[in-house]
């Protein structure tokens, strides 16, 4: 537990220079700037770590890293994705508040493995306590010499700023984020190109999520092999989970990946008031919601996960006891879809109003009997034919619930109240 | 429609993170700050005085100022608390407690109170799930919030 | 791009590797559904109706923005395919209204097209449908928001074509909007274009709201005649009148675009001004009489006054450059014939002894592909619309732009403004041809050797020596320079010397098919000044407004009146002052009554038939002067159709006045100068009539703009007029200059 992101968090000012460089931080970055390492050693490295893509989509890094063009011409850039906002996901606050400079140090060694000079950290809005403690980081990092042009006569550069969001979920979206970078409405880009063609300002850009960029210094310090040997196949290292709902101590817990949930839910301090364990959503609010058989089974990694029929995503592990009526907790997410869907394409656009609208009229008592297989076909329409993955992430949940829970639609429209709720 | 030179100045700090000609990505905080030095409130003469202070169309201001959450459009409160509603504040009580807020205050969701002090509303997921409920007054966040705690806060503020 | 093929529905197609899949169905004639999807425009990829099924691609793929590599197999009809599209329709359908039967769009609805193909009779969506509120954007296009589907081709229309962001998405989610940013509406001069594109009836033709179905209308091939394009257009009629028109496709000429005053001037058309039976001024009565009556007094005055007492040479010939190529060939060949050469359309040239003599010599799709543009005395946006918008593409793709005028006019692309007084024009060109002829070790001519070339004309030089494709335009502000001859000869020689192109547009509409015509004044023929001020004895006038059309306006109006003066006027239009001054009005077809043609820029004799008839008794102006000529028992006027007239005189070479002349630097005018333009909506009598235009931002605009220094010098502020013309004072003007842009006649002392 807490071997990589978190392994400061006991320490008073974890979020110090000092406490970041008492236990080996920048050691990866001054060995960089004094020439020790060429951006392949790099790759490789985390090639072998086995980290993936802790934002929710979990591509390879080191892979993503190999595909940028790191020799071409002109500016290239290097984004590190604040934007944490999916229901159940609060990790990257964390990362932000106690470890800020393992992220400028990882974001410091992903500019020079791109050869990209510029780099910002898109925070989400809401974020003011990360983002001063962000910015108080980079304040002590350009004074401790560590950012700026040719640091240090190394002829390595890389300027690093914070930008803020203004409150929308889609910018999390690596395309929207670039759009709302460049100062305007977060709109998912259409791919092909991706970021690492054409991304901000249409120049060459790596964009990867706050933990991903986290795990990195620790990663080339202590070695591929040992993160990835902290993990399992397929699943290198720790992860970040964010549990929370019906459990005794909600937290984020940097865990092995590969975990039993069975001991995730013990470290959360078990079920709240001894309830019983209804439902499961493992990843994040868009990843499909799991029975308790099929949870108590699973593992927490990649592959543990997906057999149990779902998702790591973000690693957000959203609890449900008993009590929870899946009909209002289903109707909850197809709001928030319906509220952040951008609008531009239209499957998402329509898709999302109608599903909720539905789940609406269900929970107000005025469900039909046909309105299950409504909300089956809608979602199904819009799966797969949206220009970004929110499309997908409203489709999932319903499908799921419905899927998992249909027993409850029913009782709900037959009956027009909650099967569990008095 | 005047933007005071301390703002401007704001601004002006924010242009410098971009590369020359690309000022447009200052917009989001040069709203925020137009809308904090103007009543919490964005006109269309802020949203344009903001559009012409970075060379970009009035309508490209516009649209950013409507798409994201944080600008307001009507009058609010001196402090406004976002309450969050999703799924992990919701297992956790948020509908009681918002329901508890609003009769505190007198107003609904959406609502200003009467002195003008507070407005109240309902968001979506903030980010604090581990904390939840929550929500946020102004820049601060409170998490694992009850009836007694509420109150307190809000009883606190001026 | 390598030679590529892909296989589509199965059968093996060739494309280029890296082009857009939609593009290729598009050439093969296969159908791929699509709303937000224009050639013309950006990518977007929103509506997501050409989804399609690419094979080892798990999800569906958007035709529009799918690169193609070899070997690709595309199925655009599977069940895979055909399942997403259904999807996409529905989802499109749910909050669309039922409105079709009230809605302008219906029969040419895209939305409505494709529905019938990939569509549902019966709806499954229960809930409330959206309502959007409408908002007012102006007199020319109507919005019913609404119905909009929020493909975005308007706003990417307005960002990338029109050059001026208007329209944009605000709001998120469903509550996305599609609106204009305050109440300014919409401003620019493209602005008609955006209902072409919009899909659906979200945005239509204000003019033509609820007035027919598209498929109750004839479609007649037409070409706009207000400017040097000629824009290719469609006039869309019904029961013998215009009801719309809509853009044409010509890659050579306006692509697919076409300008608010070519689109809404038809309006023009039954305005209760139109002059609609011949009339003749009997004792000073106007009296409504059949032709051959009114043709007979005509041509009895004519032979009293002029003819018959050989005064031939009392006798002036003048048109409005508006008229067809056919028009202006016919009236001077019957003039010529009966021994008349005062002939001329130059109406508004202050100084015609030294006219200017500048070639257009470049095409209109080159135009874009130019590195350097420098464009003198032009605002070009509202002047020549069309030929902005190529230049603009031109400046997009890296071009520089300089730009030399009295004021520095809201271009919509990046340009270097100097802003200069009219004075200063031809000694800043002379210094720069100085520079050029001294870096190309050329000897200076005598008038420029003692010029001291400023930092301006040194930098203008620096960009036209540095371009390899460089384009000088001229504008219509030049024509009344006292240096305008000067002027236009540097520009050829700097033109000459870069090895670049020269774009004449100071005058406009079919001046060109005028000279094609020889509608000029030969040897020992007068110009339109010298017939204002000469003894004449009788004017035959082609749709000529005095008021608006001459630089002396009140002397052409007093010559016109004399009592011994004898006028017919051949007019689309009647007026006041044209009945005060003619004694036979003969009514004329006006645009799209008639068949003729115009030369544009490219020198092409663009071909029109007409669309309609001309209302009432109006004749077409080719017959009107065909049969005066027969009544004046003139030989080889025996055309029984315009096509013999454009064919013969389609082999005449363009008429070119004078040659060189010395250039003089010396005439600067120590007055205040003023440059008067008409406003872009009332530059021609058709324009003058058309409503919705004229109540538009730009129909409206009416002002004298100097800067502060100029207003105080003439102790002017604003709330004052200038010559008539409410006062602007901006600092964007040249010192000691006046820029008049108005919507008024000239008549209140322009001189």
């Amino acid at each position: 537990m807490n071997e990589v992101c978190f392994k400061n968090i006991d320490k008073d000012q974890c979020w110090s220079l000092e406490t970041y460089e008492a236990t080996g931080g920048y050691s990866t970055w001054r060995k960089i700037l004094k020439g020790e390492y060429t951006p392949d050693e790099i790759i490789n490295e985390l090639k072998t770590s086995g980290l993936r893509g802790r934002g929710g989509a979990g591509f390879p890094t080191g892979l993503k890293w190999s595909f940028m063009p790191r020799n071409a011409q002109g500016q290239k850039y290097v984004v590190c994705n604040s934007d944490e906002g999916e229901p159940g996901t609060c990790k990257d606050r964390d990362i932000l508040r106690f470890n800020p400079h393992s992220v400028i140090e990882g974001m410091a060694i992903g500019s020079f493995v791109m050869n990209a000079t510029i780099g910002y950290n898109y925070i989400r809005g809401e974020f003011m306590e990360p983002f001063n403690r962000f910015e108080g980081a980079l304040k002590e990092a350009y004074a401790a010499g560590l950012l700026g042009k040719n640091i240090n006569g190394s002829e390595v550069s890389f300027d690093l700023y914070s930008h803020l969001g203004a409150g929308a979920y889609i910018v999390g979206e690596e395309t929207a984020l670039l759009e709302s970078l460049e100062g305007k409405k977060g709109q998912p880009r259409f791919k092909p190109p991706f970021p690492a063609n054409v991304g901000l300002y249409g120049k060459p850009t790596t964009i990867n999520n706050t933990e991903s960029f986290a795990s990195v210094p620790e990663i080339m310090s202590k070695g591929g092999q040992w993160f990835a040997d902290l993990g399992v196949e397929n699943s290198g290292g720790t992860k970040l989970f964010s549990v929370s709902g019906h459990v005794n101590n909600p937290a984020n817990f940097e865990v092995s990946m590969g975990m039993p949930f069975s001991e995730l839910l013990e470290l959360a301090g078990g079920m709240r008031n001894g309830a019983k364990l209804k439902a499961v959503i493992p990843g994040g609010s868009s990843t499909p919601v799991l029975t308790a058989e099929a949870a108590m089974g699973m593992t927490m990694d990649y592959d543990g996960i997906d057999k149990a029929g779902s998702m790591l995503g973000a690693g957000s592990v959203i609890i449900m006891d008993e009590s929870t009526c899946m009909v209002k907790a289903l109707t909850r997410l197809a709001h928030f879809y319906y509220d952040e869907s951008c609008g531009q394409c239209t499957p998402c656009r329509e898709g999302t109003g109608w599903l909720y609208r539905v789940l609406k009229r269900i929970m107000d008592g005025k469900g039909k009997a046909e309105d299950i297989d409504l909300l089956m076909s809608v979602q199904e329409k819009i799966m797969g034919n949206t220009i970004c993955a929110l499309g997908d992430a409203a489709a999932m949940p319903v499908e799921s619930f419905l899927r998992n829970f249909r027993e409850e639609f029913e009782y709900y429209i037959e009956h027009g109240k909650s099967m569990v709720e008095k | 429609m005047i933007i005071s030179d301390n703002t401007k100045k704001q601004i002006d700090s924010w242009i410098e993170k971009y590369p020359q000609g690309k000022q447009s990505s200052a917009v989001m905080e040069a709203l925020k700050l137009v809308q904090a030095e103007n009543d919490n409130q964005l006109t269309s003469e802020a949203i344009q005085a903001v559009a012409d202070y970075l060379d970009m169309p009035g309508i490209a201001a516009a649209e950013v100022a409507t798409f994201y959450e944080n600008y307001n459009h009507k009058p609010v409160g001196k402090h406004i608390i976002r309450f969050c509603h999703n799924i992990s504040c919701m297992l956790n009580g948020a509908d009681d407690l918002i329901t508890h807020l609003e009769t505190k205050l007198g107003v609904k969701t959406g609502e200003v109170t009467k002195d003008g002090l507070i407005s109240v509303k309902k968001v979506e997921c903030l980010g604090a799930c581990v904390g939840a409920p929550m929500f946020q007054i102004d820049d601060q966040y409170y998490e694992h919030l009850t009836a007694d705690k509420i109150d307190d806060i809000v009883d606190g503020l001026k | 791009m390598a030679s590529i093929t892909i296989e589509i529905d199965g059968n093996i197609v060739n494309a280029k590797a890296g082009e857009r899949l939609i593009t290729i169905t598009d050439r093969e004639g296969i159908s791929v559904p699509r709303f937000c999807y224009h050639k013309k425009l950006s990518v977007s990829t929103s509506c997501r109706m050409c989804l399609v099924d690419i094979e080892g691609v798990p999800k569906p793929q958007t035709a529009c923005s799918t690169p193609v590599s070899d070997g690709m197999k595309i199925h655009t009809q599977n069940e895979k395919a055909k399942a997403s599209q259904k999807a996409v329709m529905e989802f499109l359908l749910i909050n669309h209204p039922l409105d079709c039967p009230i809605c302008d769009q219906g029969g040419e609805c895209e939305l409505q097209d494709v529905a019938v193909e990939y569509g549902s009779d019966v709806s499954r969506f229960s809930e409330g449908k959206r309502v959007v509120a409408p908002s007012d954007i102006g007199p020319l296009i109507q919005t019913d928001m609404t119905r909009c589907i929020h493909c975005t081709r308007c706003v990417r229309f307005g960002s990338e074509i029109a050059g001026i962001m208007e329209m944009g998405g605000t709001g998120r989610g469903e509550d996305l909007k599609i609106e204009p940013f305050l109440a300014e509406g919409i401003t620019s001069e493209l602005s008609g274009n955006m209902i072409d594109v919009c899909p659906v009836g979200a945005l239509t033709s204000k003019p033509f709201r609820y007035e027919l179905r598209s498929w109750q209308m004839a479609s007649a091939d037409s070409v706009a005649r207000h400017d040097l394009v000629g824009s290719n257009l469609y006039a869309q009629t019904y029961k013998g009148l215009v009801k719309r028109v809509v853009s044409g496709d010509n890659e050579l000429v306006n692509e697919t675009w076409i300008s608010d005053r070519d689109r809404f001037s038809y309006e023009g058309l039954a305005h209760e001004n139109r002059l609609l039976l011949p009339q003749i001024k009997v004792e000073g009565q106007w009296k409504e009489v059949e032709w051959n009556v009114a043709l007979d007094f005509a041509i009895k005055g004519l032979n009293k006054n002029a003819l018959n007492s050989r005064k031939a040479h009392k006798l002036g010939g003048l048109a409005s450059s508006t008229a067809t190529t056919e028009e202006f060939y016919l009236m001077q060949k019957m003039l010529r014939e009966i021994g008349c050469e005062n002939i001329d359309y130059r109406l508004n040239v202050n100084n015609l002894d030294d006219p200017i003599h500048l070639d257009s010599n470049i095409k209109l799709s080159d135009l874009e592909c130019v590195d350097n543009v420098l464009v003198i005395g032009a605002n070009l946006r509202l002047e020549q619309p069309m030929i902005n918008l190529r230049l603009r593409k031109a400046q997009l793709a890296g071009a520089t732009v300089s730009a030399l005028n009295v004021k520095a006019f809201d271009y919509n692309h990046k340009t270097n403004h100097s802003t200069v007084s009219p004075n200063e024009i031809a000694t800043i060109l002379a210094g720069a041809l100085k520079v050029i002829l001294e870096k190309n070790s050329l000897e200076a001519p005598s008038y420029i050797t003692n010029i001291n070339p400023s930092e301006l004309s040194i930098n203008l030089a620096g960009k036209l020596l540095n371009s390899e494709r460089s384009v000088i335009v001229l504008g219509e502000h030049v024509i009344n320079n006292t240096q305008a001859a000067s002027i236009a000869q540097m520009v050829a020689q700097i033109a000459k010397q870069v090895n670049g192109k020269t774009l004449n547009v100071t005058s406009s509409a079919n001046t060109l098919g005028a000279q094609y015509a020889h509608f000029l004044p030969k040897s020992k023929g007068m110009n339109t000044n010298e017939m204002l001020t000469a003894d004449m004895s009788a004017f035959l006038l082609l749709d000529i407004y005095p008021e608006y059309d001459f630089h002396h306006s009140n002397s052409a109006v007093e010559a016109l009146s004399k009592d011994d003066v004898f006028v017919v006027s051949l007019n689309s239009f009647n007026n006041e002052l044209v009945a005060q001054y003619s004694d036979v009005l003969l009514p004329m077809a006006a645009m799209y009554e008639t068949s003729g043609s115009h030369v544009n820029i490219n020198h092409d004799m663009q071909s029109f038939a007409a669309a309609v008839k001309a209302p009432e008794e109006a004749k077409p102006a080719w017959k009107i002067l065909k049969v005066f000529a027969d009544l004046l028992e003139l030989q080889g006027f025996h055309y029984e159709n315009i096509t013999q007239v454009s064919e013969e005189l389609r082999h005449q070479k363009i008429y070119k006045h004078k040659q060189d002349i010395a250039i003089e630097l010396g005439k600067k005018s120590p007055a205040i100068e003023t440059i008067w333009m008409h406003s872009a909506y009332h530059s021609d009598a058709l324009l003058r009539h058309a409503k919705s235009l004229s109540s538009s931002k730009i129909g409206q605009t009416n002002s004298a703009s100097m800067n502060t220094a100029t207003a105080k010098e003439l102790s002017l502020e604003c709330g004052n007029t200038y010559l008539g013309v409410p006062v602007v004072v901006s600092d964007s003007v040249a010192d000691r200059c006046v820029f008049v842009s108005s919507n008024q006649s000239t008549d209140m002392g322009r001189e």
